[in-house]
């Protein structure tokens, strides 16, 4: 295995309880994972089955009531809340399926805003080569309410990408896109794993959608239910 | 993009929003500035007008002596004579540097006014000696702009000579040379004396009461009212004024029958604790006022923190740290003190003439001339207030917002 695929991201025994009035609801019940770099990874599932507590607690924003989780070898378990932004900082860039983009800001200006959290000078060059690779060049000066939900999507892909991210972590990312810029932002994720290396790790509820990646981890009851290979899945479905 | 920018920007988003929590803060700097301001140019304008008076030390007829200065100050009725040997008597004090003798009356002048409004029926009569009473006021000089030329005092002896001050030549539109008809009521008469005066000067303006009276020579205006051994003040300068000799001065004098002494500065102070009731009033509004400013300014943060729940947990998720959602959420707290101190600062400025013209309309001042000064030491301290405002409203609400889960935040920013 070279370096590129090497294991990056380590979940063992992953769980995840909390409780709802009387009831222990085990979101995410005892995961195996690792993740490799320069791979994409779907997380499949029904509604309820873990696949966005799993992701969480993948992303460093949950923490994990039993197992451990390493990201790029530091183990993440008992880590502070600003350690953890420590973690997430330069490791994942994240994606949700709100878009989140600051109504006043510009799209070039909500790219550049995580860069303002790492206190890091702002090239507006670089800036224009993220939005380059989305597709957004000639937005860079619109304001989000002048952009298509799937124009806004890519802005907010633009923004985890600019701080130059290890993984992008994407949690139902195309839940408010019609199937054309779904298909367009699945495209991008592939792009970025294929041409810039990146680790994409997305869930959905869109199978077609899903079986894009090269690896689908499909979740129920918060279990692994299998995984399987992406192209191979993806041509056996189809 | 900078936190400031952001802050900046992030204030606009509910432009409706900000710019009623702006003017809620722009109103309550307006009230306390103005305050501020009242509160200085009314007491320069108190010891402004009581400096023009000339006197240090006033010799009158027992009463109220506050409202017997008052009535120098702005005009008024009541009046009370002491008898016109205390002049002589006091006059050899060997305290004295100088000191002039003083006869006031009121008289109508409906008869030739060309206004009808009751305001303008009564005007200031004051007896002077010439001499005495321009060595107490040396300030004073005649106008001598167009109809004003040939301004002169008149002659002592003179029965039917007269100078006005400027505002009451100029309400009345009398020029030197022109004629101006009062009718009095003398003392123990029941028939009026209709009287006819000829103009032979009208005084420079002086900002003080001087400006809206009537001068007639002291032996004359005695003689009209019926009262020709009588006055209503000694205007009195001491060779030294200090609270010692002042207190020397009152003992020797206090002696005489039915007279007492006043000192002007006694009367400053008499006249600023008189506004003083108005002044909490006013001070009490503006606390309320402020203190609503800031109730809305921390309930404004607050809904637009609660608004924006999920973009903070992205702002989190993304790598922003407690301390940056805290210094963000502060600043723009700050940002709208800031804002709102400059614009009440504004309208402070530009609503002084106003707030001037409401404050006489409600209230006897007492003085004449301007009573609101604002200075920039106000306009500071209001700025630096509402910084300190925007420092402890901003706490809350920032805190609320950096204590924020990330995951929680998206969660429910989600929902």
């Amino acid at each position: 295995m070279n370096s590129s695929n090497a294991v990056i991201m380590e979940a063992r025994d992953l769980k995840r309880h909390y409780r709802r009035g009387s009831e222990i609801v085990k979101a995410v019940d005892g995961i195996d994972l690792d993740i490799h770099g320069g791979e994409m990874i779907s997380i499949l599932g029904p509604s309820g089955s873990g696949k966005t507590t799993l992701i969480h607690l993948l992303s460093c924003l949950d923490s994990p009531t039993e197992g451990t989780l390493s990201v790029m070898g530091t183990p993440v378990a008992g880590l502070t809340e600003d350690q953890l932004t420590g973690i997430r900082r330069g490791t994942l860039g994240f994606v949700f399926q709100k878009f989140y983009l600051l109504p006043t800001l510009t799209v070039a200006e909500n790219v550049e805003l995580p860069l303002m959290f790492y206190r890091q000078p702002v090239s507006r060059a670089a800036t224009m080569e993220i939005l380059r690779m989305v597709g957004l060049e000639d937005r860079a000066s619109h304001l989000p309410k002048e952009l298509s939900g799937g124009q806004m999507q890519r802005v907010a892909i633009a923004r985890a990408l600019i701080v130059r991210p290890k993984i992008l972590i994407a949690d139902e990312p195309t839940g408010n896109l019609d199937s054309e810029n779904g298909h367009a932002i699945f495209e991008l994720f592939r792009s970025l794993v294929r041409e810039h290396g990146i680790t994409v790790l997305v869930t959905t509820h869109n199978l077609a959608l899903g079986y894009q990646a090269d690896r689908i981890v499909t979740l129920q009851d918060g279990r692994v239910l299998q995984e399987e290979k992406g192209p191979k899945a993806y041509q056996q479905v189809h | 993009m900078r936190f400031v920018s952001l802050a900046y920007k992030n204030l606009f988003r509910r432009p409706v929003r900000f710019g009623l929590t702006v003017a809620g803060i722009a109103l309550a700097v307006a009230v306390a500035v103005s305050l501020a301001g009242f509160n200085i140019g009314y007491q320069e304008a108190i010891e402004r007008s009581i400096d023009r008076l000339g006197f240090q030390v006033m010799i009158m007829a027992k009463g109220c002596p506050y409202e017997a200065a008052t009535m120098m100050l702005k005009g008024g009725t009541g009046l009370l004579y002491l008898p016109s040997e205390t002049y002589e008597t006091v006059k050899a004090d060997p305290n004295i540097q100088s000191i002039t003798p003083v006869f006031i009356g009121i008289a109508e002048k409906e008869i030739t006014s060309i206004r009808d409004d009751s305001g303008s029926a009564y005007a200031i009569v004051a007896g002077v000696e010439v001499d005495s009473y321009r060595e107490m006021k040396p300030w004073l000089d005649f106008e001598t702009e167009k109809g004003f030329e040939g301004g002169r005092w008149f002659d002592e002896n003179s029965e039917d000579e007269l100078v006005m001050g400027y505002e009451a030549a100029t309400y009345e539109q009398r020029k030197v040379g022109d004629t101006f008809m009062a009718t009095i009521w003398p003392n123990g008469r029941v028939d009026p004396l209709v009287k006819q005066f000829r103009i032979v000067g009208v005084l420079k303006r002086t900002g003080t009461q001087d400006d809206g009276t009537v001068y007639l020579p002291l032996k004359a205006a005695q003689k009209f009212f019926n009262r020709p051994d009588e006055l209503t003040i000694l205007g009195i300068k001491l060779e030294e004024f200090s609270g010692s000799k002042l207190q020397e001065f009152e003992s020797r004098w206090l002696k005489l029958p039915e007279v007492q002494v006043v000192s002007l500065e006694q009367v400053k102070g008499t006249l600023v604790m008189l506004i003083g009731t108005a002044q909490a009033m006013i001070a009490a509004v503006a606390v309320i006022a402020i203190v609503v400013a800031i109730i809305g300014v921390i309930n404004t943060i607050l809904m637009s923190v609660y608004e924006r729940t999920g973009e903070i947990g992205i702002m989190k998720a993304i790598g922003a740290f407690r301390g940056d959602i805290f210094q963000l959420i502060w600043l723009e707290t700050l940002a709208v003190c800031i804002l709102g101190a400059l614009a009440g600062s504004v309208l402070a400025m530009v609503g002084s003439s106003l707030v001037e013209v409401a404050i006489k309309a409600l209230i006897d001042i007492g003085v004449s001339g301007s009573i609101v000064t604002i200075t920039w030491d106000i306009l500071a301290w209001a700025i630096a207030g509402a910084l300190v405002i925007g420092f402890f409203a901003g706490l809350y609400p920032a805190w609320r917002a950096a204590s924020m889960m990330p995951i929680d935040a998206i969660r429910e920013g989600i929902g």
